[in-house]
Formats: C-alpha cells, structure tokens, sequence
C-alpha cells in the first residue's frame, strides 16, 4: 500500500513538472533556476555585450557624462523565444546607435550614454514581474522598455505601475493593457483592434462578402480577434463563424472542417507564428480554399516563406512595419536606411517587431532630450507631448499611453515577395484576389 | 453526417499518430520503470533531423526515416548506457529529474542550434481526396499507415522475437531474468534505443504538418503521459486504442463544441486522465506489468 502510495505521488510530481513545463503561469521552483542557467550561460553575455562593446572604445572624445540604464525582461527561452530574439536585437541596434554613432543621449548639453540590462523570462508571466521587481530594485534602472507580447507587458507594466517608472514598449498590441488607467506604459506599436482593418477594407472592397474568424484566446489575439469583428461589421462583411484555440494548440483540424463548410470569403487567424504554420496546412489538407486568408502573426516574417513555400502566396498579413514604408526620421534616416542598417548588424532582415523594438528606447530618447533632464515626472510628460515621425512611423501618445499617429498596413505575399498592398497610400502593388485553390498556388 | 464522418477521420488519424508518438514513453516506462520526461525533447530531435535532411538535403521528409531511425537508436542506446543506466535503480524521483533536466538541455541546445524559429517540411504527398464531401488528407494518411506498421512491427518484435521475449521477461521479473541468463544492462539499453529511435520517427511523421520548434516537445510528453496511463504501461494495443479515444474524443469536441471546442478538447485530455488515475491505475488495457508492481523491482 505503502508502495503505491509512493507511485501515485511520482505520478502526480512527474505531471506536475511536465505542466509546469509547458504552461505559461506555473512557474516552479524546481525549474526555474535550471532554466535560467542555461540562457544566461549563452546569450545574457551577449545582450550586456552592447554597452560593453561600447566602453571599450572612449575614443566618442570627451567620454560620456553618466550613463541612463534601461531594464528589460525579454523571452530568451520558451515559446516567445523568436520573437524575443528580434526584440533584444531591436534595443541593442538602437543602444549601439546611440553609444558608437549618436554620441550618447542628450541631456540638457550633457551627453549620457546608455546600457541595456536584459533578463530571461521564459515566457511566463510571473517570472516577467519578478525579473522586473529585480530590475528596478537591485539594477536600479532609470526606466523600463517592455517585454515581448501582450500577456508579459500586461505582467511587466503592472509592477512598472507600481513603482511609478516609466515603460515604454513596442511589442505589446493588446487594448486591455492601456485600459487599466496606468501613467507609466507607453507603446509605440499601433494597437491590436486595428491589426486586420486595412486587410479587411481591402478584401472588402476587392468584394468579399463574408468572414470567418479563429484565435488563441490570450490577450493580444482577443482584442486583434475583437477588432476584427468590429471592423468586418464596419465594411459590411458577414460573419460566419468564430472559434477560440488554446496556446500551445498542435491540431487545427477540427476548426479548418468546420470552416470549409462555411464557406467564407475571407479566414482570418489570429496567434502567433507556429499557428500561421498550423493554419496554412490545415487549410491545405482539408482543402479549405478561402479567397482571402489574413493570419495575424508569421506572413509577415520572411521565414514564413521559407518555411511553406509557395503555400504562403495570396496570404495577407497586418505588418506594423516594413523596410519599403516611406517613413523617415532624422535619427536613422528612412524605413529603407533602417532596414540596411539593421541587416548589416544581424546578417538577417529585420522583422516588424525588430523595428518596433528598436523605436521604442528612440521615442524614449526624444522625450528625456526635449524633458532635458532625467526627472521621472517630467520626462512623463514629455512622452504625452510627443509628436514626432520616425522610421518606424508617427509616434503620438493618448492619455493611455498608447501610439494613435500610426496606421497599421497590410502586406500580401505575391509570388514569394512581401509586398505591402494597404492603405492604399503606402502600397506597393495592388491587392490579388480571390486566391485560386491550393494546388494552383 | 458528412461532418460527423469528417471528424471521425480527423481523429482516428490524430488518435493514430498520438499512438504512435507515446509508444517509446510507454514502453520505457513499462520495462525500466523510468519516466522519461525528455519524450518530447527526442520527438522534437526527430523532427529537425528531418527538416535538415529536407531543407539542406532535398529530401522526402518521409524517406528520411531510413537514416531518423537508426540515429535516433544510436543517440538512445547512448543516452542510456551514459545516463540513464545510473539512476534505474534508483528511486524514482531520481530518473525523474535526470530525464526533466536532459529535456532542458536538449531544447536548449537545438535552439542554440537553429535558433527557436518554428519550422516545418515540405513533402511531396500532400493534398487530400474527396470522397463524396468527407475530405481525406494525404499526408494524415500516410502517417496512419506508418503508426499501424510501428505499432505492429513493435508488437511483432516484443511477442515474437527471442530478443523481444527478453525485454518482456525483464519487465516482468528482473531477478528471474537474470537467473535465466538475461543480461540487464544491454536488454535496458536495447529497449531505450529501439524505444527512442521510434519515438525520433514520431517527430519525423509530424515534421510536415506541425510546427517544428525547440521547445514543442513539453506538451507532447504531456500527451504522452495520458496516453500511457489511459492504455497501461507498454501495451501495444493499448496505445493504439488510448490514443484513438483521445483523438476521436478531442476532433468529436472540436467540431460540435460552437466556439470554444479546440480548448475543450485539449481539457478533455487531462480529465479522462484524472478519471483513470483515480479509477484503474493499472490504465484501462492493463500493458507489460501493473503500475503497483513498477516500484517493487
């Protein structure tokens, strides 16, 4: 009795770590430190090696009067751990901008250089606020710079709040995160309810009549998920079915089936890349043939094209950002300056939340040089002040924080090329639909 | 009708591959009493040994495992002479983080690798048949020919085989084996390695229809572990018919639940395997020895 007693425990613990494993809000004892072991014998080197490299050549004259620290915990592991990668990247060609080439933050004539402190979050939700309260209260940072999707900046703004630093994110969509009357989040990213409205606009007007609609039911595929039911109404797009998918999802079936009886103009996916992947051969196994398929995250990464070939063609996507926008500032140049830059550095092209990234610290910059000073209240002030164009696109804060002076475009991958088509003001090429069937594509 | 045929196939095909997927968890489990916690993490190497083979290579996901298999023996024969061939004897809390911190590494280190971008393989068997307006994917298809011949060649070997009657005996009785001249240590071996190879050929199966990224193979193991405990340790029929009722089960809640249905299904994984743990521990297909009698070699 004993014996079995003693199995059922083992059972119950074995189940309890593989859980913890793969969940997002258990985070164990007994994992966390050997997770974290790992990355930061890896990469943590890596992501400090920016300021570093950078007090390695004082030759920038003088030297730097001080040095504004910014904290951040960004996905190294887990299942952000790509879209994470682009994140950091994004600071650090921003930091190393600002310390090789700027010369350093302008602070009412002094000029201060900067370093970037990243942590780990594994994707989880509470490491992010720990790593964050650590942030703050050991690295003693001046301010914040946002995590990688809604779910961590809900978590990571949280204890920002609390301490009354400013954070400023660029890879946080979701509209629940600015309706928590919070003063320190900022986002530079156009906001999650418009993700599929030029998308939308465009099929509509190209005369698709009706509209399916599947999403992970976390923070920033709800509300891009809810806009787009807002905006299919708005266009006059019948909605014919909506479906809900755990993270983590490994089969899609079920949904595609039901949808291919619907027989919708338009499916629109909303997750993240592994579930553009999942959707795109769903679709083609149960010859789901849709004229119109907008996928919220993935169509936009060129990865995606490499990975699904010519499945990927007619595929619409909302993009934050591409490097052939006519954006320009006078920090990096234009869209196109920013995107050479970056690929130099990385030896790969920059993704949208790469860019994003990269002008989040820069609108943080504007406002502590046109504060000119560092005082917490008045550089807050400066973010609600700023109007500014950049690479990246017009940055203009509301009273929540969040960035309402950029549209969000819309690309279609054509031929293996990613071409913006919407709005019509920033396209490239013209929209294509229908879509033939699979095997024509 | 046409609907509920549809989501028949979808699970029958979903229920073969889970079959197979959890066979080298079950039978580890079942022969050495060890969890491997890392299940997920070989599925996964599987996975990007075929998507290297047919990215860099130009190969038939499907034709490559003629070199997945043996590989895959190789690194599970390695494994656990090295590793986990410390710790059998061990209590089994033991083998239990040994094979939690090998998942770590071994994610880790294909992320390093090749990166965490999610990938997936191109085969050249896709499309699907339409018979009437049920649709029947190709691929899905030919990974439930594959299960069956796994599941059935693996049977073939562990009843009919000299080989196989050893690993069997081992399950049942180590001492008894032993004094019958069975050696341990490379019948454990053997069975990891087989057991791993197969498992790499799950990951290889999957490649062409799932994302294939570093860190999938956690919620694999953890269908792997209800699975196991819904059919009972290393039965062969078991599995097949566990990862059927768990497949039919989440394609019948996936298609007639409105709106929420793919999460409910996924809960429902996780309810029958409370249900069977507290009701028939021993699964409900029996399998190579009762769970009671697991600790008490």
């Amino acid at each position: 009795m004993k014996v079995r007693r003693f199995h059922l425990f083992a059972m119950l613990l074995a189940f309890v770590l593989v859980a913890a494993a793969c969940s997002d809000d258990e985070s164990s004892d007994t994992e966390a430190p050997a997770a974290t072991e790992a990355p930061a014998a890896t990469d943590a080197p890596a992501a400090t090696e920016a300021p570093a490299a950078t007090e390695a050549p004082p030759a920038t004259e003088a030297g730097f009067a001080g040095t504004i620290r910014l904290g951040a915990a960004v996905s190294e592991t887990g299942r952000f751990a790509r879209e994470g990668k682009d994140t950091r990247q994004g600071y650090i060609t921003w930091a190393d901008w600002v310390n090789e080439e700027y010369g350093g933050i302008n602070v009412g004539g002094e000029r201060y250089e900067v370093e970037i402190v990243m942590y780990d979050d594994e994707g989880d939700a509470d490491r992010t606020a720990s790593l964050v309260e650590q942030l703050i209260n050991e690295d003693q940072v001046d301010f914040l710079l946002g995590p990688y999707s809604s779910g961590l900046t809900m978590s990571a703004s949280a204890i920002a709040e609390q301490y009354g630093i400013i954070m400023v994110e660029g890879n946080g969509a979701s509209e629940s995160i600015f309706e928590r009357g919070f003063e320190n989040i900022f986002a530079v990213l156009t906001p999650a309810g418009n993700y599929t409205q030029s998308a939308l606009k465009a099929l509509a007007d190209a005369g698709a009549e009706s509209v399916v609609i599947a999403y992970e039911d976390t923070a920033f595929p709800t509300s891009v998920a809810e806009g787009a039911i807002r905006w299919a109404e708005e266009y006059g797009l019948e909605l014919l079915g909506v479906e809900t998918y755990p993270l983590e999802v490994t089969d899609v079936s079920a949904i595609m089936t039901k949808f291919r009886d619907l027989e919708p103009d338009i499916f629109v996916g909303g997750g993240h890349f592994n579930d553009a992947l999942l959707f795109v051969r769903a679709a083609k196994e149960l010859d789901f043939n849709p004229q119109g398929m907008v996928i919220t995250v993935g169509p936009s990464n060129p990865s995606f094209v490499e990975e699904v070939g010519s499945d990927a063609n007619f595929i619409l996507g909302p993009t934050q950002w591409e490097g052939t926008m006519s954006w320009s500032d006078e920090w990096f140049g234009t869209s196109g300056d920013f995107y050479d830059r970056y690929t130099e550095k990385w030896g790969e092209a920059p993704t949208y939340q790469a860019a994003e990234s990269a002008a989040t610290p820069l609108a943080l910059m504007v406002a502590i040089e046109n504060a000119g000073t560092l005082d917490m209240d008045a550089v807050r002030q400066a973010m609600f002040d700023l109007d500014i164009e950049t690479f990246y696109g017009p940055i203009n804060f509301d009273e929540t924080g969040k960035n309402v002076g950029k549209p969000m475009g819309s690309i279609q991958i054509q031929d293996g090329v990613i071409n913006v088509v919407a709005p019509s003001e920033a396209a490239v090429a013209p929209l294509e639909y229908p879509a033939p069937p699979w095997e024509d594509k | 009708m046409d609907q509920f045929l549809q989501a028949l196939i979808n699970g029958i095909m979903l229920g073969a591959f889970y079959g197979a997927m959890m066979l080298g968890f079950s039978v580890i489990w079942g022969v050495m009493g060890v969890i491997n916690l890392a299940h997920g993490e070989f599925i996964m190497l599987g996975a990007y040994t075929t998507w290297v083979l047919n990215k860099d290579f130009g190969w038939e996901p499907f034709y490559a495992i003629i070199l997945v298999f043996p590989l895959m023996f190789i690194v599970g024969y390695i494994v656990q002479r090295v590793l986990i061939n410390r710790v059998v004897d061990q209590p089994i809390l033991v083998s239990l983080l040994v094979t939690f911190g090998l998942s770590i590494i071994i994610a880790n280190a294909v992320k390093l690798a090749y990166s965490a971008d999610p990938r997936i393989t191109e085969t050249e068997f896709s499309g699907a048949w339409n018979v009437g307006n049920v649709t029947i994917p190709v691929t899905k298809t030919i990974i439930l020919g594959l299960a069956l011949v796994i599941m059935a060649s693996l049977w073939t070997f562990l009843n009919r085989t000299r080989t196989g009657k050893s690993i069997r005996a081992a399950a049942q009785n180590k001492q008894a084996a032993r004094i019958v001249g069975i050696d341990i240590n490379a019948i454990y071996a053997l069975t990891f390695g087989i057991c791993i190879a197969i498992t790499g050929v799950a990951g290889t199966m999957i490649s062409p229809t799932q994302a294939v990224h570093p860190f999938m193979g956690a919620p694999l193991t953890l269908r792997a572990f209800a699975i196991t405990a819904l059919a009972g340790l290393g039965s062969i029929p078991g599995a097949l018919m566990g990862g059927m009722v768990l497949g039919i089960v989440e394609s019948m809640i996936g298609i007639y639940v409105d709106r929420i249905g793919t999460n409910l299904a996924v809960v429902a994984a996780f309810v029958l395997l409370v249900v069977v743990l507290i009701t028939r521990p021993q699964g409900l297909f029996g399998g190579l020895r009762p769970v009671e009698q697991a600790e008490q070699l």
